[in-house]
Formats: C-alpha cells, sequence, structure tokens
C-alpha cells in the first residue's frame, strides 16, 4: 500500500491566478489579486500576520469558499490539476486536496481514532476491505497504530494534530494544506511535525503550510515562500529573497536576523524585565507538597511545593499533560489540593472561594471563547472588577488602562464575540488585568496572535510592572514558546510529568541541555545566541536587545 | 471538540445484545409504558427497567448526577400537575375528596386547593412513569460503544445524514457539560458567583449571561466547524460505508421478539380500556 495513483494530467497540482474575494458581510476585499503556483512535491511557506488572508485564500483552494461562505465576492482563476473546483463536486475536491486545520479539535469528528481516520473514506463511499487496508497503512505510516482504539478526545495536543492528519492523509489528496499545524504542539512534537511535513513533500505531495513563526518552518527546508500581508501578496519566490525581505515584526525569524534588522534599525529597545528580587517578604502564592489528581489512580501533580513572590515573571515550561494548568487551578482555587496545602497571601485555599483568590491571583483561561459574554469590550472589561466591588471610578480607570495596554483603542464599542481570534485574546488578557490582581496568570497568551501584536503586549505588561508596582506584583505564564521564557521572563518553572524539573533564573534553568530535552524542549537561535553572549550580556535578553552587543 | 460518555467495557448480557435490538427496546417499552395509567402495569415496566440497569452493572456512583436531574425534573412536573389539578383531562375526575379546604386569593388569584384520592394515585403514576422512562434509558449511554451510535440509527433505516446527526448528538450533551465546567471555572477566575444574595429574580437570570451566552455562542460556532471540517471531508456527497458491521444474534431476535410482544400486548389493553388510572378501594374508603 502506498500513496496511490498521482493524478497526473501534465497540468501543474495548484495554479492561482489574480485571486481576489469579500466576504459577503465585510466591506473590504479579504484577499486582492494573489496569484501563484505549485509543483508536485513542492513545499510552500504561507506567511504573514493575523488577518493577512491566509486563511481565506486556503478556503478558496478547498472549496469551502464559496460553498459554504456563501454570497462572497469571488474572482481570478485556481486550478487544481488545471480544473476548476467550482466545478467540481466536493468528494472530488477532497481526493485532491487534504486541509489540516489549525486546532485539531476542530478537525477530528469521529469519536474514536479508527473512527476518525476511516470518516473521509466512509464518506466516498469506498468498499470496507479497502477503507480498513488504507487506514492500517496511515497509521503505520504516521507511527499511530498503537492510538487505533483510543478515544480522540483524550488524545494528547501533539496526538490529535497527527490523528486529524491521519485523517486527511488516508483520503490519498496530492495537495495538503496546514494552517498552523505546530500551533498546539510542543517544542518535540513540533520536531516531529515538520519532518514529517517535508518527508510528504519528498514523497510527491504538494504542501501549502500556513505559519508566522517563520523560524520554526525553516527546519522544514520549504522550497518558495509566499508572504501575505493585509490580503495582498508582498512576496511569492525562493526562501533566500523572502528572507531577505520579511520584517521581524510581522513574522517570527531567527535571532541572527532579528539582530542584523534590529542593528540597522537602531530602534529604542523594549524595556527589559527585572530579576527577581529576594527581599525576604511574605510570599504570594506558596504550595507546599501538594499531590492532586481528577482520578484517584492517574495522579497529576506530586508533591509540589514552591512559591510566588513578588517580583516574579515566571515562565511555566513543560510538555503537554506535564501539569501545568492543573498547578495553576491549584494557585486560583479552582481545585483544591489532595494533599499538601495552597496558601494564598498566608490564607489555605480551602477556606477561599475562586472569587476571593481572585484578588490575588487573575487567571486568563487558553480559550477566549469560554469567557467573553458582554455585547460590548469596556463592559466586558468592567465585569471583572465590578465583580470585585470595585468603586465605579476605579472600575472606569482600571478599564481604560487596559484598554491602551493590549491595544483596544476604537474597538471598545465593539462585541467582543464578533471580534478576531487574536483581538478577543487581547480583550480576555485586557478583562483580567483590570482586575488588579497582585499576580496576573495567563495560559498561552501568544497562541493565535501575530509576533507583533504578542511583542507588543508583553512589553506594555512588563513596562507596567516595572513603571506601576501597585497595580501587579508578579506575572505567571504558561507556554511552548521558548523565545517567551528567553525573552520575558526572570524564572522559569519547568515541568515534567507532574513533578517541578528545575525552578530558578532563565539563564540557569535553560543552559543545562539534558534537562530541557527531558522535558521536550528543544532550544531556538535566540537561546543558542544568549548563552553564546552571556558571558558579556550578564543574563539573557531578546533579540532585539542583543543587536547592541553584538 | 465533541467527546463521548464515559463508556468502558463491563462485560455483561447487556453490552453483548446488538445496539440496535437494544433502541427497539427501548422505544417498544417507552410507547407501551405511554399506553397505561394503572399503578400495576406502569410498575411492571418499572421492575423491568430496574432488572436492565442491574444487569448493566451501573452504579449509583457513575449515575448519581443523571438521577439528581431527573429526580428534580419528575417531581416538579408530576407536583405541579397534581396541585394545579391540571393533566388529569381524560384521565380521571376528582371523586374521592380526602383533603378539600375552603377557597383562599393570593396575588388576585382564587385558589382551590383539593386532594383526592385519583390526583394522589396520580400522581404516583405518574411519577413512576417518569421513572421508568429513566431506568430504561439511562443505560443506553453507559453501554452503547461511542462508535456505534451512527451504524445502529442507519441500520435501523435512517439516512445516512439522520445517522449521524444521532451520532453527533449523543456526544453534544457530555460536550456541552464540559464547556459549561470551563465556562464556569473561567468567570469564576474573574470574581463571579452564580448565587447573588439579594439580586431577585430578574438579577438571578441576568446574572446566568457570563455562564450561558459563551456557552450558546460556543455551540453555534462549534457546529459550524464541525459542519466545515465535515464538508472538507466529503460528508454528504454520496451513499456512504459505514465501517463498523452489525450481527444479529438469537438473544438479539429474541429481545425483539419480547420487546413487540409488550408493545402489541400495551396496545391491545389499551383498546379494550385496561389499564386506566388505578385508585385502590382502600384508598377510595378513606376518603369516605
Amino acid at each position: 500500500m502506498g500513496w496511490g495513483e498521482v493524478n497526473r494530467n501534465g497540468h501543474l497540482p495548484l495554479q492561482v491566478e489574480d485571486l481576489r474575494f469579500r466576504y459577503r458581510t465585510r466591506q473590504e476585499m479579504a484577499l486582492r489579486g494573489i496569484s501563484f503556483q505549485a509543483e508536485r512535491g513542492e513545499l510552500i511557506l504561507v506567511a504573514g500576520a493575523s488577518g493577512c488572508g491566509k486563511t481565506t485564500l486556503m478556503r478558496c483552494i478547498n472549496g469551502l469558499i464559496p460553498r459554504s461562505y456563501r454570497g462572497g465576492e469571488l474572482a481570478g482563476t485556481i486550478r487544481l490539476f488545471g480544473k476548476d473546483p467550482a466545478s467540481l463536486p466536493l468528494a472530488q475536491i477532497s481526493q485532491m486536496v487534504g486541509t489540516v486545520l489549525q486546532d485539531p479539535e476542530k478537525q477530528i469528528v469521529g469519536s474514536y481514532v479508527l473512527n476518525e481516520v476511516a470518516f473521509g473514506l466512509e464518506n466516498l463511499g469506498l468498499p470496507r476491505q479497502e477503507i480498513l487496508e488504507r487506514v492500517e497503512w496511515v497509521l503505520d505510516y504516521l507511527g499511530l497504530s498503537h492510538l487505533r482504539d483510543r478515544e480522540t478526545f483524550n488524545l494528547s495536543g501533539g496526538e490529535k494534530q497527527k490523528v486529524a492528519l491521519a485523517g486527511v492523509l488516508a483520503m490519498q489528496p496530492d495537495i495538503l494544506l496546514l494552517d498552523e499545524p505546530l500551533a498546539s504542539l510542543d517544542p518535540v512534537s513540533s520536531q516531529e511535525a515538520l519532518a514529517l511535513i517535508r518527508r510528504l513533500a519528498d514523497e510527491g505531495k504538494t504542501v501549502l503550510l500556513i505559519e508566522h513563526r517563520v523560524e520554526d518552518l525553516l527546519k522544514a527546508r520549504p522550497d518558495k515562500a509566499l508572504f501575505l500581508s493585509e490580503g495582498e501578496q508582498r512576496y511569492f519566490g525562493d526562501m533566500p529573497g523572502f528572507l531577505d525581505i520579511a520584517d521581524y515584526r510581522e513574522v517570527k525569524l531567527p535571532a541572527p536576523m532579528v539582530l542584523e534588522q534590529a542593528r540597522e534599525r537602531q530602534e529604542d529597545l523594549p524595556p527589559l524585565p527585572p530579576p527577581a528580587p529576594d527581599d525576604g517578604r511574605p510570599p504570594l502564592v506558596e504550595f507546599d507538597h501538594v499531590s492532586f489528581g481528577y482520578e484517584p489512580e492517574q495522579p497529576v501533580l506530586h508533591d509540589v511545593s514552591l512559591t510566588i513572590r513578588q517580583g516574579d515573571i515566571i515562565a511555566l515550561l513543560g510538555p503537554n499533560g506535564a501539569g501545568k494548568t492543573t498547578l495553576v487551578k491549584q494557585a486560583i482555587g479552582l481545585l483544591k489540593p489532595q494533599e499538601g496545602t495552597v496558601r494564598v497571601q498566608g490564607q489555605d485555599t480551602r477556606r477561599m472561594s475562586t472569587a476571593q483568590v481572585a484578588r490575588t491571583l487573575g487567571y486568563v483561561f487558553q480559550s477566549p471563547t469560554h469567557m467573553l459574554f458582554a455585547p460590548t469590550v469596556r463592559e466586558e472589561l468592567a465585569f471583572g472588577p465590578r465583580n470585585l466591588r470595585f468603586d465605579e471610578q476605579t472600575v472606569r480607570a482600571n478599564v481604560e488602562r487596559a484598554m491602551d495596554i493590549l491595544n483596544l483603542r476604537g474597538l471598545e464599542e465593539y462585541p467582543p464575540l464578533a471580534l478576531s481570534f487574536g483581538q478577543q485574546k487581547r480583550v480576555t488578557i485586557a478583562a483580567v488585568l483590570a482586575m488588579q490582581s497582585r499576580i496576573l496568570a495567563m495560559d498561552e497568551p501568544t497562541a493565535g496572535q501575530d509576533y507583533r501584536n504578542y511583542t507588543n503586549f508583553m512589553n506594555s505588561i512588563l513596562a507596567l510592572r516595572t513603571e506601576r508596582e501597585d497595580l501587579f506584583s508578579a506575572i505567571l505564564f504558561i507556554t511552548h514558546d521558548l523565545d517567551l521564557a528567553v525573552g520575558y521572563a526572570n524564572r522559569v518553572i519547568l515541568m515534567a510529568e507532574g513533578r517541578i524539573a528545575a525552578d530558578g533564573p532563565p539563564e540557569q534553568v535553560l543552559a543545562d541541555r539534558a534537562l530541557l530535552q527531558r522535558c521536550r524542549i528543544v532550544p531556538t537561535s535566540l537561546l543558542d545566541l544568549n548563552l553564546k553572549l552571556l558571558p558579556r550580556a550578564g543574563r539573557f535578553h531578546r533579540a532585539e536587545a542583543l543587536a547592541s552587543l553584538v | 471538540m465533541l467527546i463521548t460518555w464515559k463508556y468502558r467495557e463491563r462485560n455483561t448480557v447487556i453490552q453483548k445484545l446488538d445496539p440496535r435490538g437494544r433502541i427497539i427496546f427501548l422505544l417498544c417499552a417507552m410507547v407501551a409504558i405511554m399506553q397505561f395509567w394503572d399503578l400495576r402495569f406502569i410498575a411492571f415496566f418499572f421492575l423491568l427497567g430496574l432488572t436492565q440497569f442491574v444487569l448493566a452493572r451501573l452504579s449509583w456512583r457513575e449515575t448519581r448526577r443523571f438521577w439528581l436531574v431527573i429526580g428534580i425534573i419528575a417531581t416538579v412536573l408530576s407536583l405541579a400537575t397534581a396541585l394545579t389539578g391540571r393533566g388529569e383531562a381524560g384521565v380521571y375526575v376528582d371523586t374521592h375528596f380526602l383533603w378539600q379546604p375552603e377557597p383562599f386569593r393570593v396575588l388576585g388569584l382564587t385558589l382551590r386547593p383539593r386532594l383526592s384520592a385519583e390526583r394522589v394515585m396520580y400522581l404516583i403514576s405518574q411519577l413512576t412513569r417518569i421513572m421508568s422512562f429513566a431506568l430504561l434509558a439511562v443505560v443506553i449511554p453507559f453501554t452503547i460503544h461511542p462508535a456505534q451510535y451512527g451504524i445502529t440509527f442507519r441500520r435501523l433505516g435512517l439516512p445516512d445524514k439522520l445517522a449521524f446527526a444521532v451520532d453527533l448528538a449523543f456526544r453534544f450533551i457530555p460536550s456541552l457539560g464540559r464547556d459549561f465546567s470551563v465556562t464556569m471555572d473561567a468567570q469564576k477566575a474573574r470574581g463571579y458567583e452564580l448565587e447573588r444574595v439579594g439580586a431577585g429574580l430578574i438579577g438571578q437570570i441576568r446574572n446566568m449571561a457570563p455562564l450561558l451566552i459563551p456557552i450558546t455562542i460556543g455551540s453555534v460556532v462549534g457546529g459550524e466547524e464541525v459542519i466545515d471540517a465535515m464538508d472538507l471531508r466529503a460528508f454528504g456527497t454520496g451513499p456512504r460505508t459505514w465501517l463498523k458491521e452489525l450481527k444479529y444474534k438469537p438473544a438479539d431476535y429474541a429481545l425483539i421478539a419480547f420487546s413487540l410482544l409488550i408493545l402489541i400486548g400495551a396496545l391491545t389493553l389499551n383498546l379494550l380500556d385496561i389499564g386506566e388510572l388505578w385508585v385502590p378501594l382502600w384508598l377510595q374508603r378513606m376518603a369516605g
């Protein structure tokens, strides 16, 4: 069993000519004059900031536009092996173009891995024996055979991503559209995914890889790049040409390139996080030998002891399923320890409500859709402070300040639920910031954000923490993005299998290669550069800040 | 993402039966129950449900949430029907009164509460009917493999699209439960408290908005995403193959025959006007 017969009718797999599209409900064009082509076995990187039109382009190619997004204006031409997708039935398109969505949770419809991978083939009405052969083959190809009979919702993020890909590959499409496939993966899973993507291209698939984290993508050795900005095509061509024109503020580039660009620009350096002070003040949060499990036989946290003190900017790192989110839920009192004690400002969380803890620790959940409900951004931001019984004047002042920091000006009267994902994410952070909790805790604050937006708000939050210590005293963020820990934290907590594997300054914790490997963390070019320059710099810096040191 | 009910293999007689036979049994038993108001007949179905529950080896711990919700709904529904006297049309006429106080006025309404032997029996029968439905149905999500709903309903005669919709619907309920709990946590972290002292009825309803709006919008958006994901993999473009195969065994035929028997039996008794509300003589005598 292999990839089956490839469409070879002398045509290119994909040709796009002067493609333009406008959604029915929008005034502005989502795509303006996109033209490119892809050959068999080519891996093309599609890069650009949030809202650049990457997802719309994907929908035009896979046929969702115009089928599922009716009433829009579509012009220009798309050819899949010389055929117009608008004239093809969806069943045929789905065997030519396979799409893996950014969030595998939105893609998986089968309740078990076997059903999920077989789903498309069942829809095509193939004989049962052929379906089984293809499923077994693709599971084996991706090294997933051991997951065959597992429930899909119990898989880890990396496994879900691979299962979603398996479901698409089983249909043997010639073209693959992968929308930010690394977004929910820990670094080691990302490496595996990139190697797999390269292999698929080498075996003859045409792959369009949508991603703004260009640095990571370079490891998959893309053949070409398509660079979009606000619906327009800024570049299509080979990788060296793209790297010449790419801006580190729009896409994430390798540290040495950022350094070079920053040196030429000589911009004002953003403020650096101050090192954590050791002033002997009582801790804000204290974990004392805490153990916890959702099921009695499956402990998630084992004997965790740590303190969060004033001045801490903590990056909580670790692979999927290490217990990071559970740890923060313990700190905010949503979960209570089964053994040991969690104390918030000296008080046992077992005797506090979550609302009481929220005065000390404000927690931004990963998904904005679980938080947003108010008719306007302004009201959304006022919800938390009002719950904490702040007077109206303070509520107003906090809301205005949070809007400034998170770059929400102009959106005050918009319904949060109608905003883009990146904007919604910023609203949720602003909503918690407005509560004036002593600690600001964020779960994957940069997920779904483009590089410019997330560096902007991280810089603003850190600047605020430095200038106004009365507003909040400590920051904690859960992340898979190692560079966020390198550039913005003064303390790193590494978690693995429910235990604290390391806790200390980033310069110390992240220098231990063996430890990083054990915690499934892959060093980045920024970490390497920082380690090289550490004797001279004295501590870690963001790439832009290193420019002055080289 | 849709999640499934907590299913596990229990190695029971019930789980060995074909899911189609079990759905047929459930439907037949439910329609049969609806033919009766006589507590003696309803008790038969109650015992049938109880037997299935015991044979399925379900524990109180894993089903207690379900019983809590059903218990509240059944009690409120039955008490409201009994106290207002509504819902009895054609089922009984109050004749033997146990308690008949003077009418009194509340909020401009004249209330005539009265309790008759018929109404008491109607209350008990209604409660038993609801609990029998619940007993028969609760076993399904815990004992039918989550990957079998689609094929079960397809082989029962539903078209491909509808059969898959049933599969999705079964997963929607636990998914909604999960979304509720995540949203509750997210809002609690913003200082939200579900119960606000002194907020009044309207205030309490308004206070639910931070929970209900994200859950509702999340469900709608989630639904659209599922549709896109299914479209991208050619769902609904033609006749579908179902990977899972179902095969009837002798025990399944026996169950289906039994199901049809109780259905036909119940319908026949109903045609013969047997099984209407039963009021024991001793209760009638008590009313004098």
